[in-house]
C-alpha cells in the first residue's frame, strides 16, 4: 500500500496557512460586524461548535489507531493534522479576540500542540533518524543484576498475560485500547510492568530530552485541551450567568447559574 | 527458565528456521560497504539507516574493532511492543523470526526508535516513518540468495542464513558468539568475538586491542550534526527514495569499477536504460561479488547534480570561479589557437600535461601520451611521482618489470605463513584484496604484523603493530637484512643462483653496522622486536611483505623499496607461491606510440618527473618556460606545496581543466571541459595488484554535453592535424584497445573478444595470444619469463634480480647516491637523522636522470648528516614538535571525486586530524573539536579525532578534501606539505613526515 504522508514542506505550508488565517482574523476583526466581535454571538458560537467538531477528529484518530479498527492509520494521522489546524483557526475566531479570559488558555494549548507537532515532524524526526546506532548501552558489558530484575519482571508479565490475553505472546504483546476497556485493572497492571521493563532497559533515558518527551507532552497537552473544552462547554451551558458576568447571554445554554 | 522462549500458546520462530545475520568482528574492517549496499538496495536517503558500522573499541585504547549494527530480530522485539498502532505497524514473522515495519501503517511517532535498546531502528526523516532491516525479504523474494550487505562485504564479515546453521559453523571453527542479550530480548543477530592473539612482550610492539566490552562509540566528527545536516539538506538524486517497483532492473551488464587499485568487478543494473544499482559481480570466481563502498557509490557519480555538463570559459579573475557557457567547437578552437601561440613563442615543451588516473588508464597511458608525442612535449605526467614512482623505479631496476608477479589466489598469496604490512593500509585502500588476505590468515592460522605509525584498520587485524617513526622504514629494512645475514638465516641458494650483486650488498650491509640496535633508535622499535620480525620472515614458509604509500611517499622512496625487496629476495620470497614483495599495483603494459615520423623532435628534456617540479618553469620560465597546462584531476588539492602551485597556475598563459566536477583547479582554469567516466565512456579499470585487466563497456551516455577524455583529445588533435594518428574511430574505446593499446607481448592476447568471453570481464596479463593461459604466479623456479629467452627467469637483462651492478652504481652516482642503499630519512624529524639535500633547485636544469624516459631533468642529491643547525632542528626550536603524516582516508573516499558523492560524505564528512589522547590532553583538545595545524609551509584546520592508535608524537590528516567541495569543504592538507623534499632517483615527494604544531582552532 502506498504511504501518503505530508512532506515537511506541505506541513509547513498548512501550518503557515493556519497561522496567517489566525493573524488575519485578529487584524481585520475590528472592522467586522458586531456579531463577529461579540463572544457567544450565534456566529461565534457556531464557529466554536464547528471548531470543536473538527478537533474531535484527532480524538477519533487516537481511537482508530489504538482500537484496532483503522485500515489506514496514516490517512487518519493526516486528517488529525488538517482538522487540528482548521479547528485551531475556528477556535481562534470563536474567541472573538478576547485573549485575557481563562478560555484563551485553550487557544494557547492548541497553538502549543500545533507547534510541538510541527517541530516533531520537521526537526524532531532528524533526531529520530540520528538515533540509529547512537545509544551508548548497545554493546556494553551485560549487567547481571539488571538481567535478573528483567527476568523476574518477564515472569510476572507472563503470569499476568494468561489472564489478560491467554492467546498472546508476552514477547510481542502490548496492551491496546479494547483491552483497557474490557479489563482496565489487568491492563493497567500489565502496563505498569511494561513501563518498568522499559525503565530497566533505559531506552528513553538514552535519547535526548526533546526526543524522549515530545510525544508524552503532546498527548498530555491534548488531554488538557480536551479537559479544558469540557469545562468550557459545561460552564457556558450550565453556568451561563457566571460567564456573562451581568451581561446578556447570547448563546444557547441550559442553565444560567452563577449570574 | 529461558526468558527468550515464549510460552506454549504463543507463536515462536522454530529454531531451525530462524534467519539471522552473523557478523564477525575479526573480519570487519569498518569499510562501510554494507551501508552502501543497504542504501542502494533499499534506496535509502541521507540520514536513513538500516545498518551502520560502529566502533566496538573505545577511542582511548590502541585498538580498532568494528561491527555492523543492524536489527537484532529479537524474540521479544521491544520495538514491536512499543508500537501504539493496533494492529501493529511492526510484525514478526512466526517462522523466520524477521521483524518488519509495515510502512503503510506507520504514523511515524518514533516510539519504536526510542524503545530499541540496540538503537537499530532507523527512521526516514523525510518520509516520517520507521525503517529497519528486514533481512532483504524483497530482494530474496526476487531470487537473491543472501542479503545485500552480506553479498558485498569485502571481508566476508557478514553472513546470512539460518541462525542454527550459522551458530554451528561458528562453533565448528572454534569461534565464540558475543553475549549481547543484555535485555533478555533474544536477539537473533550473531556477533563473533575477536580471536585472541598472542601477547607481545615488548613495549614498542603493541598487540592491537580487541573488541572492547565497555564503551563503544564512533569518532565525534563522524556524526557531527552540522556536517550531517549539509548532506541531509540535499535531495539525493535518482534512484534513492524511489520505490522498489520503479527501480527493479530489466538488464544487467558486467563491468568494473574505475576508481581505485582494487579494480573490483561489478554489475551494472538498468531499468529502461537508466542505471538503478551497482553491486559486486558474483560471477567473478576471484572476487565473488565482494566490493568496497566506492564502487557502489559511483551510482551517485553517474546521477550527481554536481557534474559539469557543458564547456565553460572563464570570465572572472583566476581563482574566482566565474565562467560562461560556450560550445565545444568554440572551446576547442580557442584552446588550439592559444596552444599554437604558446608553441610558436616558447616551443612545444612549453605545454605541460598533468593527467591523473581519474582520467582512465586508456587516456593516461595511450591517448594523452600519443597527443604529447605528436605535439612534441615531454612535460606530461600523472600522479605517480606523488604516489608510486619510487617503487616503480625500484621494481624496474631490481626485477626489470613493475609488480611482484603473484596473484590473490588460495594457491599463491593464500598459502603464505606470514603477512607483513609496512606502510600499507590495505584494508582501507584495497578492501577486497585485504578481505582475501584476512580470510586466509584466519582460516590458515597465518601471522600478520603491521608496521605503521598508525594503528590502521589493517593493523587492527595484525598480531603485532609496530608503531614505527615515519620515514625510517629503510632503517628497519636494513636492520632486518643485517640480522638475517649475520645469522645466516637467508636463502643462500636463491641468493647465489638468482641475485646479481648479492655479495657486494651483503658486505656493504655487514660493514655499515646496520644492526637492530642501531635501527632501534631511528625507528623507535626495540631491537628485540626487529630481530624477532627478521627471524619470522626468514623462517616462514612463505612471507608476503606488503608495502605502499607509507614507504613510497618519501625522499628515500626508491632506496627503501629496494631494501625491502632485498629482504624478500634473500629470504627466498620472490618467484614463489606465497612469498612476495608487494607494492600495490602492477603496471599495465600499454605501449601506445605514434609513428616515429609523426613525432617531432623534442629539443629539451622534461623539466622534472614530478609535476610539482614544474612550478618554477611556470612562474619564472626556468629552466625553460612552461606557459600552458592541460590538466585533469585536481592538482590544486593534490600537489604538494599548494601555495606555490597556486602562484604558478595563476601565472600561466593558458590553463585547461578536464574534469567531472568543478573543484579548486577549475577555478584557475581558462577553459573547463566536462568529462565522462566509467560506463559513460568505456575503459579499463585501474592498474591493480594482481595484473587483472578489467574491461568496462560504454553503457550510458554522459550527462549533458560531457565527453570522454578520448573524444576531447582526438577532437583537439584534429585542430593540429593529428587525426591520421589519433583517428576518429578511436573514440570507440573497444576499437582503440584492440588496434592500439595491446600491441605488446603482455597484452596481445587480451583482446576485446577474450575480455568479453568471460562474465567477469577480466583477463590476467601477460597473455601473448588470445588462447594463451593466464599465469597465476610469475617467475617460478624452472620457468621462463614470458617473451624471454629460455631459462631467463626474471625480466632483467641478466635474468636475475639485480641488487648491484657496476652500471647501476654509475647511474646512482649520477644523482649523488650509491646503488648500495645508505640510510637516510627526512629533513623534518623529531630526532636528528641523516637526510637528503637536493643540490639543484627546480629552476635549474640539473642532470638528466638515468632512471627516466623520456629524458628528464633531475636534481642531484647529497646525504647530509644532521648538525645542530639543520632545518629539522631549527623547526623543532620554533615549536614544530609533531610529526605530520598524510595519507588516504577510509575506504569510502578516494582523492577529490568521492567528495561529490553524498553518501561518502555522510560516512566521512569532515577533514579530520587523528591525534593521540596524550597529545590531545596536553593541548586541551577534545574529540570532535576544531584544530589548527601549522607546518613551516602553511596551515589548515580540521576536526580532531582523538585516537590512541597513533604514535603519541604524530598526527594524521588525510588527503582529498578541498575548499570548493559541495558538502564539507576544507583546505587541502597539501597546504602543509613541501614540494622541495623529493627523492633524487624517482622525484617522489615526501608526504609522510613533516614537522607541525597543533592547537585548538580559535573561533
Amino acid at each position: 500500500m502506498q504511504r501518503r504522508d505530508f512532506p515537511d514542506a506541505r506541513l509547513l505550508q498548512l501550518t503557515a496557512g493556519a497561522a496567517i488565517a489566525v493573524v488575519f482574523w485578529f487584524v481585520v476583526r475590528g472592522g467586522l460586524p458586531e456579531m463577529w466581535r461579540t463572544p457567544g454571538s450565534p456566529a461565534l458560537y457556531l464557529t466554536g461548535v464547528a471548531g470543536v467538531l473538527l478537533l474531535l477528529v484527532p480524538v477519533v484518530f487516537v481511537v482508530v489507531k489504538r482500537g484496532g479498527q483503522g485500515a489506514n492509520p496514516v490517512g487518519w494521522f493526516n486528517a488529525h493534522i488538517l482538522c487540528s489546524l482548521a479547528g485551531m483557526v475556528l477556535v481562534a475566531i470563536h474567541s472573538g479576540g478576547f485573549l485575557r479570559r481563562p478560555p484563551a488558555l485553550l487557544l494557547l494549548a492548541l497553538v502549543a500542540l500545533a507547534a510541538l507537532g510541527v517541530w516533531a515532524r520537521v526537526r524532531g524526526s532528524r533526531r529520530m533518524a540520528a538515533t540509529f546506532a547512537a545509544k551508548a548501552p548497545a554493546f556494553t558489558r551485560p549487567d547481571a543484576a539488571a538481567r535478573e530484575r528483567l527476568r523476574a519482571l518477564i515472569i510476572e508479565k507472563r503470569s499476568l498475560l494468561t489472564e489478560l490475553d491467554p492467546l498472546a505472546s508476552e514477547g510481542t504483546f502490548s496492551v491496546n485500547l479494547p483491552q483497557f476497556i474490557r479489563s482496565p485493572r489487568l491492563a493497567l497492571a500489565y502496563r505498569r510492568l511494561a513501563r518498568e521493563e522499559s525503565r530497566l532497559l533505559g531506552t528513553r533515558r538514552a535519547v535526548s530530552m526533546q526526543q524522549a518527551w515530545w510525544r508524552p507532552l503532546h498527548m498530555a497537552l491534548a488531554w488538557l485541551f480536551v479537559l479544558g473544552v469540557v469545562i468550557h462547554v459545561v460552564t457556558v451551558t450550565f453556568f451561563a450567568g457566571y460567564v456573562a458576568d451581568g451581561g446578556p447571554i447570547t448563546w444557547w445554554h441550559l442553565r444560567a447559574w452563577g449570574g | 527458565m529461558d526468558m527468550t522462549t515464549p510460552p506454549k500458546n504463543t507463536p515462536a520462530s522454530p529454531p531451525s528456521e530462524r534467519l539471522a545475520l552473523l557478523i564477525d568482528l575479526e573480519r570487519c574492517t569498518g569499510c562501510k560497504s554494507c551501508e552502501a549496499a543497504c542504501k542502494t538496495e533499499h534506496r535509502l536517503g541521507p540520514g536513513e539507516y538500516r545498518n551502520k558500522v560502529v566502533w566496538a573499541s573505545a577511542l582511548e585504547e590502541a585498538g580498532l574493532a568494528f561491527l555492523t549494527l543492524t536489527c537484532q530480530h529479537c524474540e521479544r522485539p521491544a520495538c514491536l511492543r512499543a508500537c501504539p498502532v493496533n494492529p501493529k505497524a511492526i510484525a514478526k514473522d512466526p517462522v523466520t523470526g524477521i521483524v518488519r515495519v509495515d510502512e503503510s501503517r506507520c504514523t511515524g511517532c518514533g516510539e519504536c526508535v526510542i524503545a530499541c535498546p540496540y538503537s537499530a531502528m532507523g527512521y526516514d526523516a523525510k518520509g516520517h516513518h520507521a525503517v529497519k532491516c528486514d533481512l532483504c525479504v524483497d530482494r530474496r523474494a526476487e531470487g537473491a540468495a543472501t542479503t545485500a550487505c552480506a553479498s558485498v562485504c569485502p571481508t566476508q564479515a557478514i553472513r546470512f542464513g539460518k541462525r542454527a546453521d550459522l551458530l554451528a559453523a561458528a562453533e565448528q571453527s572454534g569461534r565464540a558468539p558475543r553475549d549481547q542479550d543484555h535485555f533478555l530480548l533474544g536477539p537473533a543477530t550473531i556477533y563473533l568475538e575477536r580471536t585472541t592473539p598472542e601477547l607481545s612482550g615488548t613495549a614498542t610492539a603493541l598487540t592491537p586491542a580487541r573488541a572492547h566490552p565497555g564503551e563503544s562509540r564512533r569518532p565525534s566528527f563522524m556524526d557531527a550534526v552540522a556536517a550531517q545536516n549539509k548532506v541531509q539538506a540535499t535531495l539525493p538524486a535518482f534512484p534513492y527514495g524511489e520505490s522498489r517497483e520503479h527501480t527493479t532492473p530489466d538488464r544487467v551488464v558486467p563491468g568494473g569499477c574505475n576508481i581505485c587499485f582494487n579494480c573490483c568487478t561489478v554489475k551494472f543494473y538498468f531499468k529502461n536504460n537508466k542505471l538503478v544499482k551497482i553491486t559486486g559481480n558474483d560471477d567473478d570466481p576471484l572476487l565473488q561479488g565482494k566490493v568496497c563502498p566506492k564502487s557502489q557509490l559511483t551510482l551517485q557519480m553517474y546521477h550527481s547534480e554536481h557534474r559539469l555538463l557543458y564547456p565553460q570559459k572563464r570570465v572572472g579573475a583566476r581563482g574566482e570561479g566565474r565562467f560562461e557557457r560556450i560550445s565545444w567547437d568554440q572551446a576547442l578552437d580557442e584552446i588550439a589557437e592559444k596552444l599554437k601561440k604558446v608553441r610558436d613563442q616558447y616551443g612545444a615543451e612549453a605545454l605541460a600535461m598533468f593527467i591523473g588516473t581519474r582520467t582512465g588508464i586508456l587516456d593516461y597511458r595511450a591517448t594523452t601520451k600519443m597527443f604529447a608525442q605528436l605535439f612534441g612535449t615531454p612535460n606530461k605526467d600523472g600522479t605517480d611521482p606523488f604516489c608510486a614512482s619510487g617503487k616503480n623505479v625500484a621494481f624496474e631496476i631490481t626485477l626489470g618489470s613493475i609488480g611482484s608477479g603473484n596473484s590473490y589466489t588460495e594457491n599463491d598469496l593464500g598459502s603464505a605463513e606470514l603477512y607483513v604490512y609496512i606502510g600499507d593500509n590495505q584494508a582501507e585502500t584495497r578492501p577486497v584484496y585485504f578481505g582475501m588476505i584476512n580470510d586466509w590468515r584466519i582460516r590458515n592460522g597465518a601471522k600478520m604484523v603491521a608496521v605503521d605509525p598508525r594503528l590502521t584498520a589493517t593493523a587492527s587485524k595484525a598480531d603485532r603493530w609496530l608503531p614505527i617513526r615515519p620515514g625510517t622504514d629503510m632503517a628497519l629494512g636494513l636492520a632486518l637484512a643485517q640480522h638475517i645475514l649475520a645469522n645466516n638465516l637467508h636463502d643462500a641458494q636463491f641468493c647465489a643462483d638468482w641475485v646479481l650483486g648479492f655479495e657486494q650488498w651483503r658486505d656493504y650491509i655487514m660493514g655499515q653496522g646496520y644492526t637492530p640496535e642501531w635501527a632501534a633508535t631511528a625507528t623507535g622499535i626495540a631491537a628485540e622486536e626487529i630481530k624477532r620480525l627478521a627471524e619470522e620472515i626468514a623462517a616462514a614458509n612463505g612471507c608476503v611483505i606488503f608495502a605502499s604509500r607509507g614507504v613510497n611517499q618519501h625522499s628515500n622512496s626508491t632506496q627503501t623499496n629496494r631494501v625491502l625487496m632485498f629482504v624478500a629476495a634473500i629470504t627466498g620470497n620472490w618467484g614463489r607461491r606465497g612469498g612476495a614483495y608487494f607494492n600495490m599495483s602492477a603496471g599495465t603494459p600499454i605501449a601506445a606510440k605514434v609513428p616515429a615520423d609523426r613525432a617531432p623532435k623534442i629539443n629539451r628534456p622534461r623539466v622534472r618527473r614530478s609535476p610539482a617540479g614544474w612550478t618554477e618553469a611556470m612562474l619564472h620560465g626556468k629552466p625553460y618556460p612552461i606557459r600552458a597546462l592541460i590538466t585533469c584531476n585536481n592538482p590544486l588539492a593534490q600537489w604538494p606545496g599548494q601555495a606555490r602551485a597556486r602562484e604558478a597556475f595563476a601565472a600561466l598563459d593558458l590553463m585547461v581543466h578536464i574534469e567531472l566536477f568543478a573543484n579548486e583547479t577549475s577555478a584557475y582554469a581558462d577553459y573547463l571541459l566536462p568529462a565522462a567516466s566509467g560506463i559513460e565512456k568505456g575503459e579499463i579499470g585501474r592498474s591493480n595488484d594482481d595484473r587483472r585487466i578489467v574491461w568496462i563497456d560504454k553503457m550510458i551516455d554522459p550527462p549533458g554535453e560531457a565527453k570522454s577524455d578520448t573524444w576531447i583529445w582526438i577532437e583537439l588533435g584534429k585542430r593540429f592535424g593529428f587525426d591520421d594518428v589519433l583517428k576518429d574511430r578511436y573514440k570507440d574505446p573497444a576499437v582503440f584497445w584492440d588496434e592500439v593499446c595491446i600491441d605488446s607481448d603482455g597484452l596481445r592476447g587480451c583482446t576485446q573478444k577474450r575480455l568479453h568471453s568471460v562474465p567477469y570481464r577480466w583477463v590476467r596479463q601477460p597473455v601473448a595470444t588470445e588462447d594463451a593461459p593466464e599465469i597465476e604466479t610469475l617467475y617460478l623456479e624452472g620457468t621462463t619469463v614470458p617473451g624471454g629467452a629460455p631459462g631467463r627467469r626474471f625480466p632483467t637483462k641478466s635474468g636475475k634480480l639485480e641488487f648491484w651492478t657496476g652500471e647501476l652504481e654509475a647511474k646512482f652516482n649520477t644523482l649523488g647516491l650509491s646503488a648500495l642503499p645508505e640510510f637516510y630519512s627526512e629533513r623534518e624529524q623529531l630526532i636528528d637523522l641523516p637526510y637528503v639535500e637536493l643540490l639543484d633547485s627546480d629552476a635549474e636544469a640539473g642532470v638528466i636522470s638515468p632512471f627516466c624516459s623520456p629524458a628528464t631533468g633531475s636534481s642531484r642529491g647529497r646525504i647530509v648528516a644532521p648538525d645542530m643547525d639543520h632545518p629539522g632542528a631549527k623547526l623543532r626550536a620554533q615549536g614544530f614538535d609533531t610529526e605530520l603524516v598524510t595519507g588516504r582516508p577510509a575506504a569510502a573516499h578516494f582523492h577529490s571525486w568521492t567528495h561529490y558523492f553524498w553518501q561518502s560524505q555522510e560516512m566521512w564528512p569532515d577533514l579530520y586530524c587523528q591525534i593521540h589522547p596524550d597529545k590531545a590532553a596536553q593541548l586541551g583538545i577534545k574529540d570532535g573539536e576544531r584544530v589548527r595545524v601549522e607546518s613551516a609551509h602553511g596551515s589548515i584546520e580540521a576536526m580532531a579525532w582523538v585516537h590512541a592508535g597513533i604514535r603519541s608524537t604524530a598526527v594524521f590528516i588525510p588527503i582529498g578534501w578541498g575548499e570548493r567541495q559541495p558538502y564539507n569543504p576544507w583546505r587541502s592538507v597539501n597546504f602543509l606539505t613541501d614540494k622541495t623534499q623529493r627523492d633524487p632517483v624517482s622525484d617522489q615527494t615526501n608526504l609522510k613526515v613533516l614537522l607541525c604544531r597543533v592547537s585548538r582552532a580559535v573561533g
